[in-house]
């Protein structure tokens, strides 16, 4: 893969990164600063990129490894970072609430009743959850991103989801079927 | 799928800021940086018991007979820590001479798992001497082998970096290092999970690594920590 196909690569995929590096961190610096990193990482190793893997796979592999060692160094200092980036995303969305009826964001509120909701997914299960939602990403991508089993993917998965369909239906966003 | 899947559809969609992939092109663009040579210019002074004495600069290692090869092992293990190939020592350390207070606040500055930081205050609290930051900072200020025990993970309670003896670039640059170097590596073909500078752990290709955050997180998916290396969680 020479430069300018990974050039190309980096600003097709920054964006879904992005995406992701966000739901996992929380955190709009830490997300951006995690794409740089990850992207310079998959760049400096370019050379040992086999065709044998789907680009998104190898993309997302580097992204999760630098997300998930940031999290390792964040444990103690969690509360710190969750109460600054939550009023700010209260904020950064309160527009999009204002056309009532047009769109269907939840409000403001619940929204952050669903972030705490999603604190309370272990770790693995969140990055999976994220990869899932954000990029539609299937099993089998998923098991080989995390070097784990479909198995484990899907019971992760279902793990998630039922701590997550919880905090829907106690914050009233009837989220059950 | 069912509307919990809709739900989250909904929740995690994310803008990326316009600009991003601009400014990572430009980083991508940057010049690498060039060989280093900074492992050289450590010296050591080791006994038969471990290391004694870390000096950066100019000068020589200290050593005769066993202890050389304490030396070369500490110098090997710099390198590989330099470089963000090692996360941890394992040549062992001499620190017989020094106080106790001192003894109690390396062994706690010891504790900092790697690429963590902690203040003077918290290693004070936790020693039992709540009020004994600045006496932390001197014992931790005369730490005769720096960088092999953590001094440099401590910082002042404002997060600023406070006194280092390389001098603060030196404490920024390690620390820097620190935060883009993964602790904790698994191998995904033999789902083991081992510390980074285990000899297994330089033997994952690279197509295989996967870090993880604890060994608690690697074991719920299917993993093991390694038998060579240990890894292990620090108790909460």
């Amino acid at each position: 893969m020479d430069e300018r196909a990974f050039a190309r690569l980096a600003e097709e995929y920054a964006g879904r990164l992005y995406a992701v590096a966000y739901r996992m961190l929380g955190h709009r610096a830490d997300a951006e600063d995690a794409v740089q990193r990850a992207l310079l990482k998959c760049y400096a190793a370019r050379a040992s990129y086999s065709p044998r893997w789907a680009v998104s796979t190898w993309l997302y592999r580097a992204l999760t490894n630098v997300c998930i060692d940031e999290l390792r160094r964040r444990r103690v200092r969690t509360d710190v970072i969750d109460a600054g980036t939550e009023a700010g995303e209260a904020s950064e969305r309160a527009p999009a609430r204002s056309g009532r009826g047009v769109t269907t964001a939840a409000p403001a509120v619940e929204r952050l009743d669903l972030r705490r909701a999603l604190e309370r997914v272990p770790r693995e299960a969140r990055l999976l959850l994220s990869l899932r939602y954000v990029d539609g990403l299937d099993y089998r991508e998923l098991a080989k991103i995390r070097g784990i089993s479909v198995n484990t993917v899907k019971s992760q998965l279902a793990r998630g989801k039922a701590i997550m369909r919880d905090a829907l239906r106690a914050g009233g966003h009837d989220g059950s079927n | 799928m069912d509307r919990t899947d809709d739900t989250l559809r909904e929740i995690f969609a994310v803008t990326a800021p316009p600009t991003l992939s601009a400014r990572i092109l430009a980083a991508l663009r940057a010049p690498a940086p060039g060989p280093d040579t900074l492992a050289e210019r450590f010296h050591f002074e080791a006994g038969e018991r471990g290391i004694r004495r870390l000096r950066y600069g100019r000068g020589r290692d200290v050593a005769v007979g066993r202890a050389r090869r304490h030396v070369e092992q500490a110098r090997a293990e710099l390198a590989e820590y330099l470089a963000g190939g090692r996360t941890f020592f394992s040549v062992p350390i001499d620190l017989s001479g020094i106080g106790e207070f001192q003894d109690r606040v390396l062994a706690r500055a010891q504790e900092i798992p790697y690429g963590e930081v902690t203040s003077y205050a918290e290693i004070a609290r936790r020693i039992g001497h709540p009020r004994a930051s600045r006496a932390v900072g001197n014992a931790l200020g005369a730490n005769p082998v720096p960088v092999l025990v953590p001094c440099h993970r401590v910082i002042r309670g404002d997060g600023t970096w406070g006194h280092y003896a390389f001098g603060p670039a030196f404490k920024t640059r390690l620390l820097t290092l620190e935060r883009g170097t993964p602790l904790l590596v698994g191998c995904a073909s033999t789902r083991i999970v081992c510390r980074r500078g285990c000899a297994h752990e330089r033997r994952i290709a690279e197509h295989g690594r996967v870090v993880f955050a604890s060994v608690a997180d690697a074991v719920s998916v299917g993993y093991r920590p390694c038998k060579v290396c240990r890894p292990r969680d620090r108790a909460a």
